[in-house]
């Protein structure tokens, strides 16, 4: 990895948005290679912001400046990508269950997946299964991602996944779940794909199934 | 010995006659059906029904507690509906300032998004949290206490004003105001303390056995911030509210306290809730900080009592009553509330295993 790439990660990891936007544009006006920028900066960056999150080094403030910094970087990297690099990693759709307004960990998982490059669709809270089927048809994810925090509300990811089952969708998507009540067993049960503890074992999960 | 001594008694980590059993919230609806449809119930009469040692929050007699975090969506009422509750509540919290929603189901209202998310926004405080000094609140509640508490012990429900502004600015605007703007985050925190010292200066003056402050701080994985933000950012402004404390306290925060819990007890609180079972190991809570807090909570309300057997109920309530409850210092309560979504069978399994087992021999 180039100097140049190492410092953007860095100032990403950081959540230094001016520092990594700066580094971002020099190491471009420098000729360094944008998707390598995306991939080796970026991706990275965040990659190792959820590594600290998960081993509890970083707490959500931390990763929070971290993901606005890569927000702030993309749109001056974008313009430059292309072909592959310009491609996002997969689509994901994400929302809290149906009765359900929890949002915090919804959102964590939505910027972890963001910043590993994935194109995120959130659907919000309360969203109902007809609400996911619909967003599975109109935007052809690779991942269906569900979130509950209360046991009553659990239930209704087991409807969710029978309607889009019922709608003639399931093989098309990877169904995960997470949430302060769930469990492998409860996932298995429902009939999910996967059941991840936390937002980086979330876009593990996913990056394996991509490949 | 009364309800009312057993409960003081654990709080001061002795050992009373029997485990005090004690409950943060029941929400209203399984209230009613605990009390097969009533409503006009007193508190104590639920009290008894179960074998609760305690209450505070709020009846379905009275304005629910939620009404009062919520006073802004209910536009000119405002803060009258805080001065002059309409039916029972024992509840001192603040309004969240933010925008919320209603879940059309059940009627409870949930934080849709926070607006104190700017220094513009700090003239929110003026329009929407009540005069800490208004008597109406304390004078109404005072004669409810006087009415209903018998020999129960009565708390009131308050916050320091960490969950105020987790939840008034959105964790987002909160982490990144912590490094955008941190005095805004400092001055929002210090507003809302303030406030919560004043009301404690008068819950002080009434006949509150103990206060229970709910500020939840962190998921079941982990706190939301470092202990060094929190010494930071929220310590010196709860520390307002805690030094104003005169009674025995409960701190209330769901999910993994460990990494916080060296500060945290700086507080001077002398019990901790909810030990929520999936968040934290309850015997290694009892281990490294039973000589120094009375322990209460840890039913679980993920699977147990909403999920489980009314033989997983029983066996749970017995193991914490044995291991935990062993020398004294424990209080038995849900791993949060008994909401209206656990099994009502397994409420009164809870109710029947820790009546069975509760003395201490």
């Amino acid at each position: 990895m180039s100097e140049a790439i190492a410092a953007i990660k860095d100032w990403v990891i950081k959540g230094k948005k001016n520092e990594a936007v700066a580094a971002t544009r020099a190491a471009l006006a420098a000729g360094v290679d944008p998707g390598a920028i995306m991939k080796d900066g970026l991706i990275a960056a965040m990659s190792v912001v959820g590594q600290k999150y998960s081993s509890g080094e970083f707490f959500l403030p931390q990763m929070m400046i971290a993901a606005r910094a890569m927000t702030e970087v993309v749109p001056v990297l974008k313009p430059h990508l292309v072909g592959k690099a310009a491609e996002s990693k997969g689509k994901a759709v994400i929302g809290t269950v149906q009765g359900d307004f929890h949002d915090i960990g919804k959102n964590i998982v939505r910027m972890m997946m963001e910043g590993a490059g994935y194109e995120v669709i959130d659907l919000g809270v309360d969203v109902t299964a007809d609400k996911f089927v619909e967003a599975v048809r109109k935007e052809t994810p690779q991942f269906v991602l569900m979130s509950a925090l209360i046991t009553l509300t659990m239930e209704s990811m087991r409807r969710t996944i029978a309607a889009i089952d019922a709608a003639g969708l399931r093989s098309s998507v990877r169904i995960g779940v997470g949430g302060a009540p769930l469990t492998h067993k409860y996932a298995e049960e429902i009939g999910a794909d996967f059941y991840s503890e936390d937002a980086y074992e979330c876009v593990q999960a996913c990056n394996r199934l991509v490949h | 010995m009364k309800p009312r001594e057993r409960v003081l008694t654990a709080l001061k980590r002795g050992q009373p006659d029997k485990v005090p059993w004690i409950e943060n919230d029941i929400e209203e609806e399984m209230q009613v059906r605990i009390m097969g449809g009533r409503t006009d119930y007193t508190p104590g009469e639920l009290c008894r029904a179960l074998g609760l040692d305690g209450f505070g929050y709020h009846f379905p007699s009275g304005q629910r507690a939620s009404d009062g975090q919520s006073i802004q969506t209910t536009g000119k009422t405002g803060k009258e509906a805080w001065y002059y509750p309409q039916r029972i509540t024992f509840d001192f919290v603040p309004p969240w300032i933010a925008e919320m929603g209603t879940d059309p189901s059940n009627g409870r209202t949930y934080v849709k998004q926070g607006l104190l998310t700017g220094r513009e926004s700090l003239e929110l405080f003026d329009r929407f949290l009540p005069d800490p000094d208004h008597p109406a609140r304390y004078e109404k509640v005072a004669e409810w206490i006087e009415k209903y508490r018998e020999d129960f012990a009565v708390f009131a429900r308050i916050r320091l004003g960490g969950a105020s502004t987790f939840e008034s600015m959105g964790l987002d605007a909160f982490s990144i105001m912590m490094y955008d703007d941190p005095d805004l985050v400092k001055e929002i925190h210090r507003r809302f303390s303030e406030w919560s010292a004043r009301v404690v200066q008068h819950l002080n003056k009434m006949d509150f056995d103990f206060i229970w402050a709910n500020d939840d701080h962190a998921d079941t994985k982990m706190p939301w911030v470092s202990i060094e933000m929190w010494e930071e950012f929220m310590k010196p402004y709860q520390m307002m509210v805690a030094r104003e404390i005169k009674k025995p306290w409960i701190f209330h925060s769901d999910g993994n306290l460990f990494p916080l819990l060296d500060g945290l007890i700086t507080l001077g609180m002398n019990g901790i809730h909810p030990v929520q079972p999936s968040a934290m190991d309850i015997n290694r809570l009892k281990e490294q900080y039973g000589d120094r807090l009375c322990i209460v909570g840890n039913i679980d309300l993920d699977y147990t009592l909403p999920r489980g057997t009314e033989a997983e109920v029983e066996a749970e309530v017995r193991d914490r009553i044995e291991k935990v409850g062993k020398g004294g210092g424990y209080m038995i309560s849900s791993g949060n509330s008994i909401t209206d979504y656990c099994k009502l069978e397994n409420v009164w399994a809870m109710s029947r295993a820790i009546n069975a087992y509760r003395t201490y021999r």
